[in-house]
């Protein structure tokens, strides 16, 4: 138990040293594993995992994953991009992608947050208040 | 033909423009009907959690990076990555007078195979109890029916008086008594008429029962006609933890609906030794830090705020109240275990049931040394304090001189006289199961005994000659029994019809 913890500390200090203010910077990411590489911690692959669990929760909260059926116009990605980047209040990338199994619509994820306006999620909430 | 075309439009156009904003995580770990979730990054304690294929779990550890959340019902469909949902709504189930008569799980989902419950409100399962400046001294009686318990540890409306004993000591049987005596009060006041009757809706919560005892106990109060006035709330051995741990927390909802739109309820929790196993075995599983006998810190608190939800509340809150009756299983009469002495000081008092009582044939097996209701007479009708007020002292007495007597040394004739009241007594409080008695009948019982028409019957004879009595009232002396139930007192005229009917009695009876 009090292994983990530890492991969980140093890789939080990892991650703080990898921010360039608020954003994750692949430089300083870069330096933090050339630094473990030429000084490996105690429980260097544990500190790893942990370390690559938390950028990726950090690269989650500033990516908005969009999924859609049919095509999504440019100025629709910038939109999201903006309005996105205005609710959240850090610079969010857009990541598209189609998936024909929404019918119509379209869904954005950016963390745990879900915004969906898609015909089979409205489809699957009908369904559900029906049963 | 138009407005469903309509509808179908509005339908369609609804479903064109609306966003649904949700906050999800996903499992990383489910074991032992306890999932542990990363995400949920907006889940409040406590909230409902949806889970694939409907199931719904509550949020019961908000960590760091995790949160650890226990599942209602099944869980075998669920797998590590299956997204969750938060519901933004906080565990609820549905309340009103429609749930009476009918057996619900700890959803509030009915399992009686009667279809649907009637009602559409809800109220969350966890409360805070009402405030002091809503609460009011209890003052009403609540009666169970057993001569015992009414005439020396009188319990109140919105009282909690703990029902305490070994196993197969009859404690589910005298909180069984109380609701069967409640309906049978329920269903004179209303045939009365009377605008300001108040009748007492019952609840019975089961945790961790054998399916066969509950649906015994379903059986009898469906003979009795109690069923109607009656929720039942159950969550078997068989269940999850989380659902026993529920339950009662469930039934206490269903009794603040009454207890919030001015009316009287009674709870009866059986029993809070498995609630707390329940807690337990949930704490655990969730790796929450164990104390003294592995339950987790708050085991406390877990009883505590539930029996603080029954309350009597002002006028001004709609005078409404929540009797409790929990239960507590003990092992070998130890009342100095862990839970027992918890709860012990949580409720109002408590009626403690002796093996040693039940096994010479002594039921129900009360030991009136042991048992006490803080309350006290506050919450009596005058008319029990009348024939009643004197007995505990007697019965301490007898304890004492019987102790004595042991030694087999010769007794002067008013010991002898106080041993052999003290045994009447004694004989005069056994009372069969399921047949509680009327508040009159007991009256005239032990008006009987205080005036020593009891003295020359022969103690084997003493339960005859109490059936005997009660009997001969019911079917000679209704009007005077009506009297005494009217006026909740005894006045000397109606002393003196007393004295003439059970003297006629008395000349009909074989000693």
């Amino acid at each position: 138990m009090k292994k983990d913890k530890q492991i969980k500390e140093f890789a939080k200090k990892l991650l703080r040293l990898s921010l360039d203010g608020e954003d994750l910077s692949p430089e300083r990411v870069d330096g933090v594993l050339q630094a473990l590489s030429k000084n490996p911690p105690r429980h260097h692959l544990a500190v790893l995992k942990e370390y690559l669990k938390l950028v990726q929760r950090e690269i989650a909260k500033a990516t908005a994953v969009v999924t859609h059926a049919g095509s999504l116009s440019p100025a629709a990605i910038d939109a999201i991009r903006s309005r996105m980047t205005a609710k959240y209040g850090r610079s969010i990338s857009v990541v598209a992608s189609e998936d024909p199994s929404l019918i119509a619509g379209l869904r954005v994820v950016v963390d745990c947050d879900v915004y969906e306006s898609s015909i089979a999620s409205a489809l699957s909430s009908l369904q559900t208040s029906l049963s | 033909m138009s407005s469903v075309i309509e509808q179908i439009e509005q339908q369609i156009a609804s479903l064109q423009t609306k966003t649904v904003q949700s906050n999800t995580g996903s499992i990383i770990q489910i074991a032992d009907g306890v999932a542990k979730i990363e995400g949920l990054s907006e889940v409040m304690y406590n909230e409902m959690i949806e889970f694939p294929g409907g199931t719904i779990g509550i949020a019961l550890n908000l960590e760091e990076d995790e949160v650890g959340c226990v599942i209602l019902g099944e869980a075998s469909h669920l797998k590590q990555g299956d997204e969750v949902k938060c519901t933004g709504k906080l565990l609820s189930v549905p309340v009103g007078k429609g749930l009476l008569g009918r057996v619900v799980d700890a959803l509030g989902n009915a399992v009686d195979g009667k279809g649907d419950v009637d009602s559409n409100e809800s109220y969350p399962v966890e409360k805070i109890a009402p405030g002091i400046i809503e609460r009011k001294s209890v003052d009403q009686p609540l009666m169970t029916g057993i001569m015992a318990i009414d005439s020396m540890i009188p319990i109140g409306r919105g009282q909690r008086e703990l029902i305490i004993g070994d196993r197969g000591t009859g404690k589910t049987t005298i909180a069984i008594d109380t609701i069967i005596n409640q309906a049978k009060i329920n269903k004179v006041g209303e045939a009365s008429g009377d605008p300001n009757f108040r009748p007492v809706y019952s609840i019975y919560v089961a945790v961790g029962q054998k399916n066969a005892n509950v649906a015994r106990t379903i059986g009898v109060l469906e003979e009795t006609g109690a069923l109607d006035y009656t929720i039942i709330v159950t969550a078997p051995a068989a269940d999850s933890a989380a659902n026993q741990y529920l339950a009662p927390y469930t039934g206490a909802a269903m009794g603040e609906y009454f207890l919030q739109n001015g009316m009287d309820a009674l709870i009866v929790y059986d029993d809070l030794s498995k609630h707390a196993a329940a807690y337990r075995q949930m704490s655990l599983v969730l790796k929450r830090p164990s104390g003294r006998e592995a339950y987790p810190g708050d085991v406390f608190y877990l009883h505590s705020r539930l029996l603080e939800r029954s309350a009597r509340v002002n006028e001004d809150n709609g005078n409404g109240s929540l009797t409790a009756l929990p239960i507590i299983e003990t092992l070998a009469g130890d009342l100095s275990a862990y839970i027992p002495t918890n709860v012990i000081s949580i409720t109002d008092g408590q009626i403690f049931l002796e093996t040693d009582l039940f096994n010479q044939g002594i039921r129900p097996a009360v030991s009136v040394g042991l048992s006490v209701s803080r309350v006290g007479s506050a919450a009596q009708l005058k008319v029990t304090k009348q024939v009643a007020g004197k007995t505990k002292l007697e019965l301490a007495q007898f304890r004492e001189l019987a102790a004595f007597a042991q030694f087999g040394s010769d007794l002067d004739a008013k010991t002898k006289a106080q041993l052999d009241r003290g045994t009447r007594i004694v004989e005069l409080f056994k009372q069969p199961a399921f047949n509680p008695i009327p508040i009159e009948q007991q009256a005239v019982v032990m008006w009987a005994m205080q005036n020593n028409f009891f003295d020359d019957v022969g103690v084997p004879k003493m339960v005859e000659a109490s059936v005997s009595l009660r009997e001969f009232f019911v079917d000679r002396k209704e009007a005077l029994l009506t009297s005494i139930r009217e006026k909740a007192k005894i006045d000397d005229e109606l002393a003196g019809q007393l004295k003439e009917a059970v003297g006629e009695w008395k000349s009909t009876f074989d000693l």
